[in-house]
């Protein structure tokens, strides 16, 4: 058993499925020596290095992407570090076409292919962005956000194992943030499976990333004043896991979507629809989605801090919606 | 008959199966993107290749890479009209995207770019495998002003890739004409990614197919990626209905007088290699191959719209 930050468990998830297949291989900007933006890579270039396997790239976000595209397609299963999901948009046209080559191809052809980006708002100040609701509209495509690091070592394989294109996403709020056991034995955590981290009855509250971890503290608090709060961690934004969601909403007959993303189109509206969809008869209150303002992520501070979803904003809100308080929040 | 011999006719099968190919489809749509004029690029850069060669071709002229690559005729025609029996099963078109069972990279999306990428990938996986297989990207001369297409070539340099570019400059992106869309020479740019750059008559098979071959042998035995330029002339309108409103037809009446099949069945029969009834012969049997996958097509099945599921589109999932 060892004790790992989320960045170290992912880094230790890849030398483990570098080690096991020789066709898993790790390419980006400053992945080798560098050991990777925010150690992203760490060590990976000493181990493998020599046998081509961590290769350092131009600057050609587009091209690394499809570069490791036609990689896949030759049976590689390549693993591209983008830096930042503030990068996105310079890989979308990338994106767009593997995730129709399977469908587009009539099934011939896979494309195993993970793509890490870290996002959100951290200690590194800058390169925040939470743009996953873009490559949430792409068909084909999967998003995983974990939380914890034994989760994210366990997604890591998952993404690596998966023959379709996932985006793996690092918070850069969790990346170092703490450590937690990890055992040799890992338990597999499936791509397209939420978590409830919380049993509760009255309401639910649903995040993934650091929200998730947000809406943990949200319901201690909750319980303080006698409000049962469960909470599902989502783990996989795409494809939604929404048997486990429809299952909560119609047990606690409310619910909150906690998301660090601008609320215009946000990718979270679907967990509302979903929920309006197959729960309506069970809902007690109106579904709510706590989300950012829609404006590009502030640089002072005090003004990210105030334009991230705040615990007590959970909390407000749970409470709102447990009074039939009709001013409900935000 | 000598080897040299059946490749040249080998050759020549390769570009008139193209002009009937245009003759056939373009009469029935107009949206067909012909490719009179440049058969001797298609057919010089296509001949030959591996099957574990990977070839990204130019949209103007996939079927053609498709037919060269081995592609069953029937079902790449049955994939031009979308039907159950084409090799996309009616949910994309093969006149732009050829099947990938023949290492074919076609396009995925209407964006040109990115292809140059997806070749790049697949002369990094040879590379890395230890193989001598070789990728072929072929783009316009609108391609060469896209970012995809300058950090393709830096890329593949930068990393030695056993890779192949080939601008098949027909002097027309849609309506622009290549002097108002690139600066320069594209042949030059190779020396600044420092790889071999040249230029080649586009509508000299022999001078096509002879770069061509060079640059192979030249990525097969390790020595990185090479960048041809074939300059030739788009006779064919962007696609069948275009108007043409953008060019002046005596240009293209010039350029019809250098039509690269007349030119090459000339050189056949003066070398003795061929005769001219042959040569129509062998131009009757493609055609007719050509008509019956055509009209086959025509009756196939649709696809079935039970396949508008996510559960198609993952990996593991239905196909």
């Amino acid at each position: 058993m060892t004790r790992q930050t989320f960045q170290q468990a992912c880094v230790d998830a890849i030398a483990e499925e570098m080690r096991r297949d020789q066709n898993v291989l790790i390419m980006g900007e400053d992945v080798g020596t560098f050991g990777g933006p925010l150690k992203s890579t760490a060590g990976l270039w000493q181990e493998f290095g020599a046998e081509g396997r961590v290769i350092d790239m131009p600057i050609s976000e587009g091209t690394i992407v499809g570069a490791a595209i036609g990689a896949a397609m030759q049976g590689k299963r390549p693993i591209v570090d983008l830096m930042f999901l503030e990068f996105l948009g310079l890989i979308m046209q990338q994106l767009m076409d593997a995730g129709a080559m399977h469908y587009y191809s009539a099934g011939t052809v896979k494309i195993p292919l993970v793509v890490r980006a870290k996002y959100g708002v951290g200690p590194f100040h800058g390169h925040a962005y939470d743009l996953h609701s873009w490559a949430a509209h792409i068909p084909g495509i999967k998003i995983v956000a974990p939380t914890t690091p034994r989760e994210a070592k366990a997604m890591m394989k998952s993404a690596i194992l998966d023959d379709n294109p996932v985006l793996f996403l690092e918070h850069m709020a969790l990346y170092h943030a703490g450590k937690e056991e990890i055992d040799e034995d890992l338990p597999h955590v499936p791509i397209g499976k939420a978590r409830i981290s919380r049993a509760g009855n009255d309401v639910t509250i649903i995040g993934s990333g650091l929200m998730s971890k947000r809406a943990l503290q949200a319901a201690k608090i909750l319980a303080q004043s006698g409000i049962d709060a469960e909470v599902i961690d989502l783990r996989t934004i795409v494809p939604l896991d929404e048997k486990t969601i429809i299952q909560s909403a119609k047990k606690t007959g409310r619910v909150i979507v906690v998301n660090e993303a601008i609320r215009s189109a946000n990718s979270a509206h679907e967990i509302v629809s979903v929920v309006a969809d197959h729960a309506f008869d069970s809902l007690k209150a109106p579904v709510k989605l706590i989300a950012a303002p829609s404006v590009p992520v502030p640089f002072h501070r005090e003004m990210e801090k105030a334009f991230l979803p705040k615990v007590e904003d959970i909390v407000e809100c749970a409470g709102n919606l447990m009074n039939k308080n009709r001013e409900y929040l935000p | 008959m000598l080897k040299s011999n059946q490749i040249l006719l080998e050759l020549y099968r390769i570009m008139t199966f193209s002009r009937n190919l245009d003759k056939i489809i373009g009469s029935h749509d107009g949206h067909w993107h012909g490719l009179e004029g440049e058969e001797a690029v298609v057919a010089g850069v296509y001949h030959g290749l591996r099957q574990t060669d990977v070839l990204a071709p130019h949209y103007r002229g996939s079927p053609v890479a498709a037919y060269a690559k081995g592609a069953d005729l029937r079902r790449l025609m049955a994939g031009m009209f979308a039907k159950k029996t084409g090799y996309n099963a009616g949910r994309h078109r093969n006149d732009i995207c050829g099947p990938p069972e023949f290492n074919l990279i076609g396009l995925y999306s209407g964006s040109l770019g990115p292809p140059l990428g997806y070749a790049a990938g697949a002369a990094l996986a040879a590379k890395l495998d230890g193989r001598d297989d070789v990728a072929v990207a072929v783009f316009g001369d609108g391609v060469s002003s896209r970012g995809d297409c300058h950090e393709a070539m830096n890329l593949a340099s930068v990393q030695r890739l056993p890779i192949i570019f080939v601008c098949q400059n027909n002097q027309f992106a849609i309506s622009t004409n290549v002097n108002d869309g690139v600066s320069g020479s594209i042949a030059a740019r190779g020396a600044g990614f420092g790889m071999s750059g040249i230029e080649v008559d586009g509508n000299d098979i022999l001078a096509v197919h002879g770069a061509m071959q060079t640059a192979i042998s030249k990525a097969r035995q390790g020595d990185g990626p090479s960048l041809i330029e074939a300059k030739t002339y788009r006779v064919a309108g962007h696609f069948y209905s275009d108007t043409e409103d953008y060019r002046d037809q005596a240009e293209v009446k010039a350029w019809r007088k250098r039509d690269p099949i007349v030119k090459f069945r000339k050189y056949l029969t003066a070398e003795g290699i061929s005769s001219m009834s042959e040569l129509d012969a062998l131009d009757q049997e493609v055609e007719t191959e050509i008509r019956l996958a055509f009209e086959q097509a025509l009756v196939d099945p649709k696809p079935d719209t039970e396949e508008l599921s996510v559960e198609y589109v993952y990996a593991g999932g239905r196909s």
